[in-house]
């Protein structure tokens, strides 16, 4: 197990040295000049060719990359361009909102997808099946923002119960926390569950289908029980990799139902770093969602023989 | 686009960034009028992306740094012309050359020292010396000096009658305490002479609390929070079910619908931007004085502007809105596709003419806008290619000439200067179309530096007819600036250079 987890460790290491040459490497190709960006468009020569210096740009591609990396190892992620602040601490401010909203995300997706997935599978053709059927297509293919601002008009316009969006930490008011958290975990979270649902139907079914549910049925062993203990048991592994899928999608940033709830998460940070050219930024943003999938595809894999025993023992 | 104040850097603007201090609380506060009981909730639609006013270039910055900071002198909230501030006074020598600015005695800074000439000095040479954004607003500054601390000289290289609008326009120019930039980290922090001091800005919000020993008076308000809600719908809904007090966040096709309806105030006058389209003179055919022409005779203004800004906007041959001072009232086209397929013919360029519209999504309005002036210049023969880009290659673009025409606006104008010179004199800094007539220079040279106003706004008048004739910029409409607050909320004044002051509001 110890080596299994330092190969795994070490193999994140490179993927991580991977992605940040692609990234900067992605970056010199695309247009726009974060320079004029941030100076807006009134400006001289003599204080665009100023910025330019403070900011790095004018050094070589390659010696801007070794001294990026060099810093990044001992944790400094460069200064934005834009707001002069530290990466690590625009990112950092921004990942509790992040976290709040993906967890409360898979779980609105795991309350949906499990029952309605379980049902559909045990009564396939069945008027819940076909139901679960239309309601997951309807949560796939509704677009996120057009239901957030539904959600918004209905509770916070014309029933007043919740507020429009924000966030406020749990730690300062726990209230206005679940208040602000339900709108947006339920729009992402029904997208998810949508997914979710359908990888449960079909795993369920494929396990009810197997000799040895069969065999327990034959014995004599109650509906209940055959159902806890023989089938969702086995209907899990799949279970756990797409949620682990779909929360490090959710851990990513959920852009745009970020930006109609006005909630303070890593996607809003990095649009604005796209959109300003943001190179710093951007480059640690993009950084952590690879850790953020490569520690969950971890978590994920060790789970399996959690479930499994038989997993670990190859 | 391009101004200070607008957007338009922006760049940054219409996007937020971040902000400073640890992860914190957005707090839309659901049902009463949020935070405490006499603050001012304002939704507006995006985080400074920072604070430090000679550094930053993105309007919600300067939304907050409006009750931040002070300069030596501000626009009138009426007509915008300069009126005292942080200085009482001012004058100008025989020759023009130098001008001498008499401070208040009664100003102290947030952190409780006193203002005096040392901090202008300071603040200005900062601008200067490291090349910050505002540098160009310095171009004919030989020197800033303090005569004594009541006293500020400065020294200009030719006669810069718009001196004080260069000082003055806008927050960009705010006068910090001797030696800040040392002493604290002015993308976070705010060390300021007004009304309000920064407490706080995040993820979420910006906090402010008022300064007592404000020089112009204690605000009436406790404090401000600026929330960032960029979703118009979402800032809406939150005015009217009274999380927020105030917001210029509205969906443009609501507004007219709004301004009968009883839960909100809303107003509407008329700003001192301009949009406008124009085309590459260094690529044919569009260098030929009647294909120009002939586009300007083709495009019907008023439709442009319904379907970019609704009833928000007043149509505009030229860039200065009617109700100012330098307003010109030229208008030689008449919208007349015969008149326009004429042009055409007797430019002797073979048709179809196949022409790309550059606009970007930063901007929506140049989107819609281009749309219909495409459909209304295929009927005379042009072929219009709508290309819709992302800021930063818009920019990429424009400064490589790698166009054939384009559409922007540019926001914050103050002083004729600031609509009409970089824009059109040959090489100037904002001059990406390649315009190039000596008569027009002449003009533009001489109304910089005339100080007689009634002779200066004959000269501007002057180059504008030849601008428009040649089609330089083809100007399409003059924006409102559009915000609404809760009913009973007094002692705000919507002002045309949408500079938002909050120092003498009161909550309902």
């Amino acid at each position: 197990m110890g080596g299994y987890l330092l190969r795994r460790v070490g193999q994140a290491a490179v993927v991580l040295v991977g992605v940040s040459v692609v990234v900067f490497g992605l970056l010199q190709l695309v247009p726009g000049d974060p320079i004029r960006l941030a100076l807006g468009t009134r400006f001289s020569q003599e204080t665009y060719d100023a910025l330019l210096e403070r900011s790095g740009l004018d050094q070589p591609v390659l010696q801007q990359y070794v001294t990026w990396a060099g810093n990044a190892l001992t944790g400094d992620l460069g200064v934005s361009f834009r707001s002069g602040e530290p990466v690590t601490q625009l990112v950092l401010e921004r990942l509790p909102a992040t976290l709040t909203l993906a967890f409360a995300s898979i779980l609105v997706a795991l309350l949906i997808a499990v029952p309605l997935g379980t049902l559909s599978a045990l009564r396939p053709r069945s008027v819940v099946d076909r139901g679960a059927t239309v309601l997951s297509q309807f949560g796939i293919s509704v677009p996120d923002f057009w239901m957030a601002i539904v959600l918004i008009l209905i509770f916070a316009g014309t029933l007043g119960w919740l507020p429009s969006g924000g966030y406020v930490p749990l730690t300062e008011d726990p209230l206005g926390w679940l208040q602000r958290l339900i709108l947006p975990a339920i729009v992402t979270g029904v997208v998810s569950g949508s997914v979710i649902t359908r990888f449960v139907r079909s795993s369920v079914l494929e396990v009810l289908g197997q000799d040895h549910v069969r065999t327990a049925q034959a014995k004599g062993m109650a509906t209940r029980q055959v159902l806890g203990w023989h089938v969702l048991r086995n209907a899990l592994l799949p279970l756990v990799t797409v949620t682990g899928v779909q929360l490090a999608y959710l851990l990513s940033g959920v852009v745009v139902v970020e930006i109609v709830f006005a909630w303070p998460g890593l996607g809003q940070l990095a649009l604005q770093s796209v959109q300003a050219r943001d190179y710093p930024v951007l480059q640690g943003a993009v950084l952590l969602f690879a850790l953020v999938f490569l520690v969950i595809n971890l978590v994920v894999d060790l789970l399996y023989s959690v479930i499994d025993p038989r997993i670990a023992r190859r | 686009m391009r101004a200070p104040r607008t957007l338009s850097s922006v760049a940054a603007g219409a996007l937020l960034l971040t902000a400073c201090s640890g992860g914190e609380s957005v707090d839309t506060g659901g049902g009463g009028g949020g935070g405490g009981e006499n603050v001012l909730v304002a939704a507006v639609s995006a985080q400074p992306d920072q604070l430090d006013p000679h550094v930053t270039s993105a309007y919600p910055s300067f939304q907050v740094l409006e009750n931040v900071y002070d300069t030596l002198v501000v626009p009138n909230a009426e007509d915008l012309t300069m009126e005292p501030s942080l200085a009482t006074g001012w004058e100008t020598s025989e020759d023009g050359l130098t001008w001498t600015f008499t401070l208040r005695d009664d100003v102290t800074f947030h952190d409780g020292s006193e203002f005096d000439a040392a901090d202008v000095v300071y603040s200005y040479n900062r601008i200067i010396d490291e090349q910050l954004n505002n540098a160009y607003r310095f171009a004919t500054v030989e020197s800033v000096e303090a005569v004594d601390p009541q006293t500020v000289e400065i020294r200009v290289t030719q006669p810069t009658p718009n001196l004080p609008a260069l000082i003055g326009g806008f927050k960009g120019m705010a006068i910090l305490p001797e030696g800040a930039a040392d002493q604290v980290d002015l993308t976070t922090e705010a060390i300021g002479t007004g009304p309000f001091q920064l407490e706080s800005s995040d993820a979420g919000s910006t906090v402010l609390t008022a300064y007592e020993d404000y020089w112009g008076g204690a605000p009436t308000v406790d404090g401000v929070e600026f929330r960032y809600i960029t979703e118009p719908a979402a800032a809406l809904t939150a005015l009217q079910n009274g999380e927020v007090d105030w917001t210029d966040n509205i969906p443009p096709q609501q507004v007219s619908a709004l301004e009968s309806e009883e839960g909100v105030e809303l107003q509407s006058i008329p700003s001192v931007d301009y949009w406008y389209m124009t085309m590459n003179y260094d690529r044919p055919p569009f260098d030929n004085r009647d294909v120009r022409r002939a586009v300007a005779t083709a495009v019907d203004r008023a439709a442009v502007t319904e379907a970019a800004r609704f009833e928000a906007a007043q149509p505009n041959q030229t860039a200065i809105p009617e109700d100012n001072f330098y307003a010109s009232d030229y208008a030689p086209f008449d919208t007349n596709q015969d008149a326009a397929r004429q042009l055409l013919e007797q430019s002797g360029v073979p048709l179809p003419i196949e022409m790309g519209l550059m606009v970007t999504d930063e901007f929506p309005e140049t989107v819609t806008a281009a749309q219909v002036i495409a459909s209304q210049l295929e009927p005379i023969g042009i072929n219009v290619n709508v290309e819709t880009l992302d800021f930063a290659t818009w920019l990429d673009r424009e400064a490589q000439g790698d166009f054939d025409a384009f559409m922007l606006g540019w926001l914050g104008n103050i002083d004729p200067f600031d609509y009409y010179h970089a824009q059109h004199i040959t090489d100037g800094s904002s001059n990406y179309q390649g315009y190039s007539n000596p008569e027009v220079d002449r003009l533009l040279n001489e109304a910089a530096t005339e100080t007689d106003e009634d002779a200066r706004r004959d000269l501007y008048n002057q180059a504008v007819q030849l601008i428009v004739d040649d089609v330089s910029y083809l100007y399409l409409y003059n924006p409102n600036v559009v915000q609404a607050w809760t009913p009973g909320l007094t002692g705000y004044q919507i002002r045309p250079d949408k500079a938002i002051n909050f120092e003498t509001v009161e909550l309902p």
